[in-house]
């Protein structure tokens, strides 16, 4: 051990009264978000009018848009629909690395379909693919493609295979529509993209595949969720900061000056009174990514927060923040079809099973990349070539094994 | 049952012993985890193999299923998955026992020890019978020490003799297994009764 740990205890002290700080001034700013939501929950025009104001004068203000008529709306579940089927899809990598014996890079995607009602086993994959031709490795300039392409790429396969699974399973039911499937990705259902100019192009790219991908789920007559656990956004607490602003305040400078008093806190801290199991109600998000899919697609994401939690197992809250394409919001038995089987999964925490599952089937562990390249090692060895690693990785090995 | 399979890959050894590492579906421990006392082989290079036997099954602490039986989860498709679909990490502690090479086997202790993330299977009924032709392994069970020697002995014994194909050569079998151990704990008869009455 090098971690010289006496020499830290000093600021471990300190972080430990900053942190003690921080969370009485975040407990304080969130009683008073709260407070201000109970006084204020409408939802009337003006405030539909000061939230497109800010969005159009301030193009970075990741607001969004109530759908409903109240901000404060909170619905129980429904029982747990007596058939449904859960698609669950996660992907995991091994990154390009230019120490390694050889450049490639891995993605393994794992894929769980769980039809509740037939007590049967899932049906579950692990699909490994290992990437080393020139064209997949290197990029146009001829640099070892980033992590956040290979990101992207695993991505682009979580959502693939989420649709051809609920293709097959609405086939395997004769077309049936009575029957809902559910098809759930970990993390928000559009990809996270970098807004740059000069990558345009690309990053429509990105969009496009996504679009294609809800467009064969909505035709299986699938219910696609983005699940986001422990979310860190503030798309709400944005609405909050425009109630005590007039609409002909909202301009930029008015907005940069006062418009971002909840700055530092997340939606967490003011869905607090969603009971184990409720959700709140619809938001369509503002983002530079939400308003590309937009004009793409003419749809819009939607999303909610919902309270996981399960009181039979002594737990009070725990905020996950679901996303679905505009044309599932507009269902309302859909809605409440995946609200019921989502918090009906969550066992046995407070997180969908399948998704849990999901993640362990993709998931490469150190150990898993060891065999992977001990193999890769004699099959260069056969091929004539000696498998070697660079300097620096070796001196790790000697220096980091205590 | 008989005929060999896989069983998993060396995690470490040493010259008298090794450890596999393996991962095996809940719904097929029973068929698929290697006996109490029986022959396994490590492959090493070319037709060269090192035996041992099983002294030791470990069923890793599993925290997923941990959490699941605490919350009292009882939905079907659950349990099925955990079942059928989940592997149970599995350790087997085996002592080394002898080695081989070709149709040859040595009872002693072999040159090297296998090597890391060499393949592990079991031994079809025709290799037990021809490694338990001779009985000199014994000697190597009965000086290990951290193990339970004659638990594993007696194992290991019940499935040489059940490998034999007919009644005459188990009964044959056995006695002269016997008398090598008369031989072996002449001097703690206690010991050898409370052997040979497993044996019966």
């Amino acid at each position: 051990m090098t971690l010289e740990l006496n020499r830290l205890t000093g600021q471990v002290d300190a972080m430990g009264e900053k942190l003690a700080q921080r969370r009485e001034n975040t407990a304080r700013r969130g009683q008073e978000a709260r407070q201000l939501l109970a006084a204020r929950p409408e939802v009337d025009d003006e405030l539909r009018a000061k939230i497109e104001a800010a969005r159009k004068y301030d193009e970075w203000r990741r607001g969004a848009m109530p759908l409903g008529d109240r901000l404060d709306e909170a619905c129980p579940p429904n029982p747990d629909p007596p058939e449904v089927i859960l698609i669950a899809a996660d992907g995991s990598q091994i990154f390009p690395d230019r120490h390694a014996i050889t450049t490639y890079y891995l993605i393994n995607t794992g894929t769980i379909v769980m039809r509740r009602g037939s007590g049967s086993a899932p049906s579950t994959d692990s699909a490994p693919e290992i990437f080393f031709e020139d064209e997949d490795v290197y990029d146009d300039e001829g640099q070892v493609v980033s992590n956040e392409e290979i990101s992207l790429a695993r991505g682009r396969r979580e959502i693939e295979a989420l649709a051809r699974l609920a293709e097959q399973e609405r086939r395997a039911l004769g077309g049936d529509t009575s029957v809902p499937i559910v098809a759930l990705v970990d993390g928000p259902l559009l990809p996270w993209l970098r807004p740059d100019p000069q990558r345009n192009d690309r990053i429509n790219e990105e969009i496009d595949f996504v679009i294609r991908q809800l467009e064969r789920l909505r035709a299986a007559q699938a219910i696609p969720v983005g699940y986001v656990d422990r979310p860190g956004s503030g798309f709400v607490l944005r609405i909050m900061e425009l109630l005590d602003l007039r609409l002909d305040q909202i301009e930029r400078d008015t907005l940069r000056q006062q418009g971002y008093k909840f700055a530092g806190l997340t939606d967490r801290a003011l869905f607090q009174w969603l009971r184990p199991g409720e959700r709140s109600g619809f938001f369509n998000p503002y983002s530079n990514a939400h308003d590309r899919y937009y004009s793409r697609s003419g749809e819009r994401i939607a999303f909610a927060y919902v309270n996981m939690a399960h009181a039979g197992r002594g737990e009070e809250m725990a905020l996950a923040r679901i996303e679905v394409p505009g044309w599932v919001a507009d269902r309302k038995d859909w809605l409440d079809a995946a609200h019921a089987a989502l918090y009906a999964n969550c066992v046995p925490t407070a997180y969908p099973y399948v998704l849990a599952r999901a993640h362990e089937l993709a998931l490469v562990s150190q150990g898993d990349k060891g065999e992977l390249e001990r193999l890769l090692g004699q099959v260069m060895m056969r091929n004539g070539m000696m498998p070697e690693i660079s300097v620096k990785a070796s001196n790790k090995l000697l220096t980091g094994a205590r | 049952m008989d005929g060999e399979y896989e069983v998993g890959r060396v995690l470490r050894s040493s010259t008298a012993a090794f450890t596999v590492g393996c991962r095996q579906l809940i719904a097929e421990q029973d068929k698929m985890t290697p006996k109490l006392g029986a022959l396994l082989k490590a492959k090493g290079g070319g037709d060269r193999v090192v035996y041992g036997m099983t002294c030791n099954v470990t069923i890793e602490d599993d925290a997923f299923v941990r959490q699941l039986v605490a919350a009292g989860v009882d939905t079907a498709e659950i349990i099925e998955d955990q079942r059928q679909k989940r592997q149970v990490p599995i350790v087997v502690d085996v002592m080394i026992v002898g080695h081989g090479e070709g149709l040859k086997c040595y009872h002693r202790l072999p040159p090297q020890p296998p090597r890391t993330l060499d393949e592990i299977s079991t031994c079809g009924n025709a290799e037990v019978v021809r490694f338990t032709q001779e009985h000199d392994w014994m000697r190597l069970v009965l000086g290990s020490i951290d193990a339970p020697v004659d638990q594993i002995l007696v194992a290991a014994l019940r499935l040489a003799r059940d490998a034999r194909p007919s009644n005459d050569e188990r009964r044959q079998y056995l006695v002269g297994a016997g008398r090598e151990l008369a031989k072996l704990l002449s001097l703690d008869l206690a010991r050898l009764d409370g052997i040979l009455r497993q044996l019966r």
